[in-house]
C-alpha cells in the first residue's frame, strides 16, 4: 500500500484517462492467480520459501541464479522507496533539510523494526493500516467541497482497452506483494483453520487495498481533472494541501505525511526481510551483519539514485520490466514444475 | 574479557537464571542454625539485640521441664500472651487431669493438644524456621533440651488503618486500601472474592530482611502457566532485603531497560479483586501496601476501576478524555516546536499571525523555549511532591503564576509557549497510572528534540520508534499492546476504548488464555 497511493493516479489516468479509476480493481485481480499459485505451492511444501522450493524442483545452481536475482531486484527496490521517502518529504514539506536524514531516519526505524522480528513487523503492519485508511478517508472526505461530478463524462469514452492497459501499470504493485509473500512463507501458518483464515484475510486485504486505491483515483479525477492528475505525480499530497477545515486546520499533507511515511517503511521492511531471508536461504548468513550490510546497500541505492520525477520513472520501470517479469516467470515456473513431477512421480 | 567490559556487562544484561543482586554476607551464627533446635542457642543468637524477650519459667507438675518464651517486644500482642499462654501454662494447668502423664519427650504433643487455646498453634522443628518465626512477630515455646518447640501466632503491632489510598482515589466505589501489613491485605481481598477457589501461596524473599510475600490467584480462572512462570521468577530472586515491590518488580518482568511499566500495581482491594477475576495473578508483599498484578498491557494502565463504577457511557467518556490527554501530553510540546518551525503552513494565516505576534522577541527558538520550559515544570513537579502539602501548593502557584508570568513579561518565552506546556501538564495527570506518567514525561524530550531537527517527520520517527519498541513488549507472555496488535475485536470492543454495558461482558478479557473464559456472574 505504501507506494501505491501516491502514483496510481497518474500512472492509470496516464493510460485510461478519466476512466483510469475503473482500471485499479482488474488489474490487482490480475495479481489473484500468482496468489493462488503461491498458495498451492505452500500446500505441497509447507515451511518452505519460494526459493528453498526452487532448490527442490530445479536444483542447487539454478536456485542460486534465481536467488542473486531476487536479492539484487529486491535490494535495489527497497533502496529506491528508501530514496523515495527522502524525495517525498524534501520536495513537499521539508526542503531545507538535508535529504540524508530522511533515509536516515527511514533506514534506522527500517532496522529497528526488522531487528524486533516478523512477528513485531505484523502488529506494526495492523497498527499502522488503519492509520492509513483513516488518513486516506480524511483527507478525501474533507477534499468532497472541491469535487466536479463533470470530469467523469463521458464513461468509457474511449472503450474498454485503455482500461485493460491502465490495469497493466498497476499488477506490478501486486507482484511486489507477491515477491514479499514467496519469502514469508515459512512464517505462514501450518494449521488447515488459520491457514484459511489468513487465506481469507489477505483476500479482504487486497480487496480492501484494491477498493482504497480506486477511490484514490476517483477523487483526483474529479477535483483535478484527468489531464492534471497525470501530470501531478503526489497528486494526494496537492490534494492534502488543499484542505482548510473551519479556518483552523490548512494544508494536511504534512500529517497524512506521516502515515504514509508508516506505510512506506512497512513496505522497505518487508523488501529489507526478503533480502535477509534470501542471504539466509542462498549463503547461510544472518545475524546483526547481516541486517547492517542490507541496510548499507539500500541506503547507498537511495543516496546514489535519482531525484523528483525520474525516481518515480525509475520505480516505475523497476516495477515494470523487473519486478512484474521475474516475479511472474519464476512462480509460473516452479507452480508448472510441481505439477509435472507431480504428474510423472517425481518427488 | 577486560574489566571494565565485565562491569558494563554486569549492570546492563540481566542474567537469566538465578536473578542475585547482592551476595549475603556470612554471619557467625549461620553454622548455628543448621542445628537442632535448642533454647540456649537460640539466647546466644538473638540475646545481642535488646528487644528480643527471654521469659522462662518452670513447667508445672512433677516433670518441671524448663521452658522457655521468646518473643520480640513491640512486634507481639502482650495481652494475648498473659490470657492465652503464659495464665493456662503457668497457673491453670495445676488442676488440669493430663498434667501428670507429661514428660520431656510428649511435652509438646501434649501442649498443643490439650493445654493451649488458640488457633495459630503449631511444633516447629528446624532452628533456622525457629528464629525466623520469633523475627517475624510470633512467640517461640522452647522446653528443656526438646529438638521441638511450639510456634504460636500472637502477632501484633502497631499499624496503620484501613484509609482510602491517596494515589488512587475514587468517586465512586469502595474507599478501603491495602496498608502496610500483610494479613489485613489478605483479609481485605478475601472479603472481596470468598471462594475457596481463591488460592494464597506463601514465600520468602530476602536473605537478611525474610520479608514475607504471597502470589494469589484464582485457580479455576488463572492461566496455570503464568502462575508457574510468576512463582518461578520469585523463587529465582536471590537478595538481601526486599524492602518494597519495586525490588521485586525490576526483577521478574520482561524488559527492565524499557521505559514502560509491564506489571501494573494498586492499593484498592477492589481493583485486585477485580484483576483476578480476569485471570491475573497478584503480589503481596508484606510492608507495603502496593499489590503487583501481571500480566499487565498498555491500555491498562488508562484504564481505572471507577470505569466499572459507572454508568457505561460515562465510563467510555471518561476513557476517551483519558487517552486524548496521554497523546496530548506526549505531543503537544514536540507538535507546537515542529509546526512553528518548520510547517507553519498547516496554520491558517490567521492564526499564524497571531502566534508570530506572541513570538515576537523571544531570544531563544521553539526547541530550547520548549525543553526550558519543560524542564523547569519538570522541576517544579519534583519539588511539589515530597513537600509537605502547603508548601507543595505554594511551590506549584509560585512556578506556574509568578515565574511563568515574569518569563512571558521579560519576553523570554512566548505566552503560546506557557499554555502549552501547562496544557501538557494538566493531559498528563489525565494518566491514571503514575508509572505510565513517568515513562510519558521522560518520551517527551526525545520527541522534542526529534522535532526541533526534523519536524514532523521526526516526530514521525519518534512515534514510529516507540510505536515498534511497544510492539515488541511482553508482560509474562502476554503482548504488551494487545488487543490492538495483535487485534482481538470482541476484547477491544468489549472493555478496551469502550466499556461495555455489564450485561454485555460476557466473556473475561481475551488478553490471557483464561481456563474459564466464559463470565458465569456477568451477564
Amino acid at each position: 500500500m505504501g507506494t501505491t497511493f501516491l502514483p496510481i493516479a497518474s500512472l492509470t489516468t496516464g493510460v485510461a484517462d478519466r476512466d483510469g479509476w475503473m482500471a485499479v480493481l482488474p488489474g490487482f485481480a490480475l495479481g489473484i492467480p500468482y496468489g493462488l499459485m503461491i498458495m498451492s505451492l505452500y500446500k505441497k511444501y509447507p515451511q518452505k520459501n519460494l526459493l528453498q522450493m526452487t532448490e527442490m524442483l530445479l536444483g542447487k545452481w539454478v536456485c542460486k541464479i534465481i536467488g542473486v536475482l531476487y536479492i539484487l531486484i529486491m535490494s535495489y527496490f527497497g533502496g529506491l522507496l528508501l530514496g523515495q521517502i527522502g524525495d517525498i518529504y524534501e520536495s513537499s514539506i521539508m526542503p531545507r533539510t538535508p535529504i540524508e536524514m530522511f533515509y536516515l531516519g527511514g533506514l534506522l526505524l527500517v532496522l529497528y523494526l526488522a531487528r524486533s522480528g516478523i512477528e513485531v513487523f505484523t502488529r506494526f503492519t495492523e497498527v499502522v493500516f488503519p492509520l492509513i485508511v483513516i488518513a486516506l478517508v480524511l483527507n478525501m472526505g474533507l477534499s468532497i467541497p472541491r469535487i466536479e461530478q463533470g470530469e467523469l463524462m463521458p464513461i468509457l469514452g474511449q472503450g474498454i482497452i485503455p482500461i485493460i492497459l491502465a490495469g497493466s501499470k498497476v499488477t506490478p504493485f501486486v507482484m511486489e506483494y507477491i515477491l514479499f509473500l514467496a519469502g514469508i512463507l515459512p512464517f505462514l501458518p501450518a494449521d488447515k483453520q488459520e491457514f484459511t483464515s489468513l487465506k481469507k484475510g489477505v483476500w479482504l486485504a487486497v480487496f480492501l487495498v484494491g477498493f482504497m486505491n480506486t477511490l484514490v483515483v476517483l477523487m483526483q479525477i474529479v477535483i483535478f481533472g484527468p489531464s492534471e492528475t497525470v501530470n501531478l505525480v503526489y497528486g494526494l499530497l496537492v490534494l492534502g494541501k488543499m484542505v482548510e477545515v473551519s479556518r483552523t486546520i490548512a494544508g494536511v499533507e504534512s500529517l497524512f505525511l506521516g502515515a504514509w511515511f508508516g506505510a512506506l517503511v512497512i513496505k522497505i521492511c518487508a523488501f529489507f526481510f526478503v533480502v535477509l531471508w534470501s542471504l539466509e536461504s542462498l549463503f547461510g548468513l544472518k545475524g546483526t551483519k547481516s541486517h547492517l550490510v542490507v541496510g548499507m546497500i539500500f541506503m547507498g541505492v537511495a543516496l546514489n539514485n535519482k531525484r523528483g520525477p525520474g525516481l518515480v520513472v525509475e520505480i516505475g520501470l523497476v516495477d515494470n520490466y523487473l519486478i512484474f517479469p521475474f516475479a511472474s516467470l519464476w512462480i509460473l515456473t516452479i507452480w508448472t514444475f510441481s505439477h509435472w513431477k507431480k504428474k510423472v512421480g517425481v518427488s | 574479557m577486560s574489566s571494565w567490559m565485565k562491569m558494563l556487562k554486569d549492570l546492563t544484561v540481566r542474567p537469566k537464571g538465578e536473578r542475585r543482586i547482592r551476595k549475603s554476607p556470612s554471619f557467625s551464627f549461620d553454622e548455628d542454625m543448621n542445628k537442632p533446635i535448642s533454647g540456649q542457642t537460640v539466647k546466644e543468637i538473638l540475646s545481642k539485640s535488646s528487644d528480643i524477650v527471654f521469659r522462662e519459667f518452670n513447667f508445672p507438675g512433677k516433670s518441671r521441664i524448663p521452658c522457655m518464651l521468646v518473643v520480640v517486644d513491640g512486634l507481639v500482642d502482650k495481652n494475648i500472651l498473659d490470657q492465652f499462654v503464659l495464665k493456662p501454662l503457668m497457673v491453670d494447668l495445676n488442676h488440669h487431669p493430663d498434667l501428670e502423664r507429661v514428660t520431656l519427650a510428649n511435652v509438646i504433643d501434649i501442649t498443643i493438644q490439650s493445654f493451649l487455646p488458640g488457633i495459630e498453634i503449631k511444633k516447629i522443628v528446624k532452628m533456622e524456621e525457629a528464629v525466623s518465626t520469633i523475627l517475624s512477630g510470633d512467640a517461640v515455646i522452647f522446653f528443656g533440651e526438646s529438638s521441638e518447640a511450639i510456634s504460636i501466632g500472637a502477632r501484633g503491632w502497631a499499624n496503620r488503618g484501613v484509609n482510602e489510598p491517596i494515589a488512587e482515589s475514587i468517586v465512586k466505589g469502595p474507599h478501603e486500601g491495602f496498608t502496610e501489613t500483610l494479613r489485613i491485605n489478605t483479609s481485605l481481598l478475601r472479603r472481596k472474592i470468598k471462594h475457596p477457589s481463591l488460592r494464597i501461596i506463601s514465600l520468602k524473599l530476602g536473605d537478611i530482611s525474610n520479608t514475607e510475600l504471597v502470589v494469589v490467584y484464582i485457580e479455576k480462572i488463572a492461566n496455570k502457566d503464568i502462575v508457574s512462570e510468576v512463582l518461578l521468577r520469585l523463587s529465582k530472586i536471590k537478595m538481601d532485603s526486599v524492602i518494597d515491590v519495586g525490588y521485586i518488580e525490576e526483577m521478574i518482568e520482561d524488559f527492565p531497560y524499557s521505559p514502560f511499566p509491564q506489571i501494573a500495581y494498586t492499593e484498592r482491594p477492589d481493583v485486585l479483586a477485580g484483576k483476578l477475576l480476569e485471570g491475573k495473578v497478584g503480589i503481596i508483599l508484606d510492608g507495603t501496601p502496593i499489590v503487583l498484578v501481571v500480566p499487565a498491557i498498555l491500555m491498562e494502565f488508562l484504564n481505572v476501576n471507577e470505569d466499572y463504577y459507572q454508568r457505561a457511557m460515562t465510563a467510555i467518556l471518561s476513557r476517551f478524555v483519558r487517552y486524548v490527554g496521554s497523546f496530548v501530553a506526549v505531543v503537544a510540546p514536540s507538535t507546537y516546536i515542529a509546526v512553528t518551525t518548520f510547517h507553519q503552513e498547516i496554520i491558517p494565516t490567521d492564526l499564524l499571525m497571531s502566534i508570530s505576534a506572541g513570538r515576537q522577541g523571544v531570544p531563544f527558538p521553539a526547541l530550547l523555549e520548549a525543553l526550558t520550559m519543560t524542564i523547569v515544570l519538570e522541576i517544579l513537579q519534583e519539588a511539589g511532591l515530597r513537600l509537605p502539602k502547603p508548601i507543595g501548593q505554594t511551590i506549584g502557584i509560585v512556578g506556574a503564576l509568578i515565574i511563568g508570568d515574569a518569563a512571558v513579561n521579560a519576553g523570554l518565552v512566548s505566552p503560546l509557549m506557557v499554555i502549552i506546556i501547562g496544557l501538557t501538564a494538566v493531559a498528563s495527570y489525565a494518566i491514571p497510572y503514575y508509572d505510565l506518567s513517568l515513562a510519558v514525561r521522560l518520551l517527551r524530550f526525545p520527541l522534542m528534540i526529534l522535532a526541533g531537527i526534523l519536524g514532523f517527520f521526526g516526530v514521525a520517527v519518534g512515534l514510529y520508534a516507540i510505536l515498534i519498541h511497544l510492539l515488541g513488549l511482553r508482560s509474562f507472555g502476554v503482548p504488551y499492546t494487545s488487543p490492538i496488535a495483535p487485534l482481538r475485536v470482541r476484547a477491544l470492543l468489549q472493555d478496551t476504548f469502550v466499556r461495555a454495558p455489564w450485561w454485555a461482558l460476557k466473556r473475561r478479557p481475551q488478553l490471557i488464555d483464561v481456563q474459564e473464559p466464559r463470565s458465569k456472574g456477568k451477564g
